[in-house]
């Protein structure tokens, strides 16, 4: 929640909604793209240019970013938004963020099977050599897969060049 | 007449190859299976299993495809049944009744009724789609670019209108999803659109790392694996009859969800998910004992189960025939159409008759299939629910890398799809629904040519859009869905939208 020091003083509390975050961004993100977009000519309407499209819909996101700040009071307070699985989204994203860096450099196998182990012995506490088993087998068994069978195959290790 | 049974006797002849019965009954299966897991739905199935295809020729890709969506629907029961977890969200009012049957010891009947009525719906839905689509694909012949930019505009306001979401909250989906379409080179003059230097993205962002990522890894990360339980009992085959009572009792609500669905699912918007609600609705106003509803009632079950499924098919009516998505599944088929090099639209029929006859014949064939494998082989499937969601989880993404990195060989497709997902997992806090940006992203293209080239053809002048009749036509649906809208809003007046809204949200995900 938060409170502005002339609503205080009038006895009000403005609460921040879930809307004003949500359609303040959008609005934010509209203006900040069309500041990039300078370099996009408009064009005219008998001849539009590469830029006409992106900055209609460009005003669109904002406009329509306004209605939703406008009618942020029927909308759930901020606070109300339940973050309680937002560990568990930080700690996933993290691990594939480091897989997927990884994917090209040193392989499939070896990526995934680290994502796959971190995932089931760090995140989900499975027991080590169960963990293990499944993070190789399942890793080794979809890289045959698609090497073999599917004829699509995937990063190898760099010692396999 | 004769045409179209004549085209439909060439779809059989496709249909029936052994290679392509093996890659409908693949569509079936995996569909079944990706509609009875929680956390996964049929969009991000067909956008993970996508690349698999692009080693088969087009007819192929796309009867599996199309198998997977509409075999989610028959498995998407099966979980909402037995856990009241709605496997996919077409199956979140089945839940209701379906679970209290199971409850009574009717699980099996209740599976039947759903199989059947999913059975009866999709026959009925690719009969209509079989009358239906090539007249009105040869009407689309008349289209020039204003109508094509006019269609898309109510496709999009339709979405919105239809949408249990706010209109405003959908079209700034909509008009998000068309920006990230912009991304990459114009093709009409060349300039480099919000590229920033990154040759990956001069040719735009892809679909399927926006699917994946927000449907597939977003849904990941809004569901915390300790939440899931699995405590699950497969009914035995014995119990899958029916009473004859029940028969009767659902005899009628197959009916009337099977038209229902039908016409919903041609309409833009998440067509199966409102259509399973309306039919819901709609068999508790008319029965004559509506307080049976909630506790097991057998109509319950067999309206919205049918309603999905023939809604799932009448989609494919507009996709087909016109090359309009109506929801963010019919757009990533659309896609593997492309990336196949079959444009779907009115030319579809004439140029690639073989896709699309042996498309709709296959049709046929996987409600079949389908039919055997959710009533005996359900035991089975059963188990599928028993892998714990710790362990599923994992080799979801994990076919999500795999997934999204074959299409391009691109790495920046997988750091695209992560950022989906994240992405994904905060529309979802902030309320929005990402299936307007994803069908936005595939109509980007087209919308922004058929606009351009309609300014150019008229010299600049907008009144084009009214001077010819058909997109006259539908701009003035356009305008009359955004003042009924308008209405509803300045009455404050809670229609099925909001009843909609609130059924989703007090359902256990």
């Amino acid at each position: 929640m938060a409170a502005r020091p002339d609503d205080e003083r009038s006895g009000r509390r403005v609460i921040l909604r879930r809307d004003h975050i949500a359609g303040g961004v959008f609005v934010a993100a509209g203006l900040l793209v069309l500041a990039m977009s300078g370099d996009l000519p408009f064009g005219t309407l008998a001849s539009p240019g590469a830029g006409m499209m992106p900055k209609l819909l460009l005003g669109l996101m904002i406009a329509f970013g306004a209605i939703i700040v406008a009618r942020a009071s029927e909308g759930p307070p901020l606070a109300e938004i339940p973050w309680n699985d937002f560990t568990h989204a930080a700690t996933v994203v993290a691990a594939a963020a480091v897989a997927i860096a990884l994917y090209t450099k040193i392989g499939f196998v070896l990526s995934v099977t680290l994502l796959l182990f971190v995932l089931l012995y760090f995140i989900e506490r499975r027991a080590l050599w169960r963990a293990l088993a499944v993070s190789v087998g399942v890793t080794v068994g979809s890289y045959l897969l698609f090497s073999t069978l599917l004829k699509s195959p995937l990063p190898p290790m760099p010692l396999w060049y | 007449m004769e045409a179209t049974i004549d085209s439909l006797l060439l779809g059989f002849s496709v249909a029936f190859r052994p290679d392509v019965l093996l890659y409908a009954f693949l569509g079936c299966v995996v569909g079944t299976l990706v509609g009875m897991l929680p956390g996964i739905g049929p969009l991000a199935g067909i956008s993970i299993l996508l690349p698999v295809t692009f080693g088969l020729d087009a007819t192929k890709a796309i009867i599996m495809l199309a198998g997977i969506y509409y075999g989610s629907q028959y498995g998407g029961s099966t979980t909402s049944i037995l856990m009241r977890i709605p496997g996919e969200a077409a199956s979140v009012m089945t839940c209701i009744d379906g679970y209290a049957m199971a409850q009574k010891g009717r699980a099996g009947a209740a599976l039947c009724i759903a199989a059947v009525g999913s059975f009866i719906a999709g026959t009925f839905g690719v009969i209509a789609l079989t009358v239906i689509a090539p007249p009105l694909g040869a009407f689309a012949l008349r289209f020039g670019p204003p109508e094509y930019a006019a269609l898309l505009v109510v496709g999009l306001i339709f979405l919105a209108y239809m949408s249990s979401t706010s209109l405003s909250r959908t079209l700034l989906m909509a008009a998000f999803g068309l920006l990230l379409g912009c991304i990459g080179i114009d093709v009409m003059t060349g300039h480099f659109r919000y590229a920033f230097d990154i040759p990956d993205l001069g040719d735009g962002i892809g679909i399927v790392p926006v699917a994946v990522g927000l449907f597939g890894l977003g849904e990941i990360l809004s569901t915390p694996s300790r939440n899931i339980t699995a405590k699950v009992t497969a009914p035995r085959f014995a119990e899958l009859l029916p009473t004859r009572r029940e028969w009767r009792e659902s005899a009628m609500p197959i009916a009337r969800g099977t038209v229902l669905g039908f016409i919903v699912g041609i309409v833009p918007g998440s067509a199966h998910i409102i259509s399973s609600f309306l039919s819901y609705a709609l068999e508790k106003r008319i029965s004559k004992h509506p307080e049976e509803f909630g506790k097991g009632a057998v109509a319950g079950v067999a309206g919205p189960e049918s309603a999905n499924n023939a809604a799932s098919t009448g989609a494919f009516v507009p996709m087909l025939a016109l090359g309009l998505p109506t929801g963010p599944v019919t757009a990533v088929l659309m896609a593997a159409l492309l990336i196949h090099g079959v444009p779907p639209g009115p030319q579809l029929v004439t140029e690639h008759p073989q896709v699309f006859w042996g498309f709709i014949a296959s049709m046929y064939v996987g409600n079949l299939m389908l039919l055997a494998l959710n009533l005996p082989l359900v035991g089975m499937f059963v188990n599928v629910l028993r892998i714990p969601y710790a362990y599923l989880y994992p080799l979801i993404i994990m076919f999500c890398i795999i997934g999204v990195y074959e299409v391009n060989h691109s790495i920046i497709d997988v750091w695209i799809m992560l950022a989906m997902g994240v992405v994904g997992y905060l529309l979802r806090k902030f309320d929005f629904d990402p299936a307007p940006l994803v069908l936005g992203l595939v109509i980007a293209p087209t919308f922004e040519m058929s606009l351009r080239q309609s300014l150019i053809m008229s010299n600049g002048a907008w009144t084009i859009f009214f001077e010819r009749p058909i997109s006259a036509g539908l701009m003035v649906v356009s305008a009359g869905l955004l003042v009924l809208s308008a209405v509803s809003f300045l009455m404050k007046r809670k229609d099925w939208r909001d009843k909609l809204a609130q059924a989703e949200a007090s359902e256990p995900r």
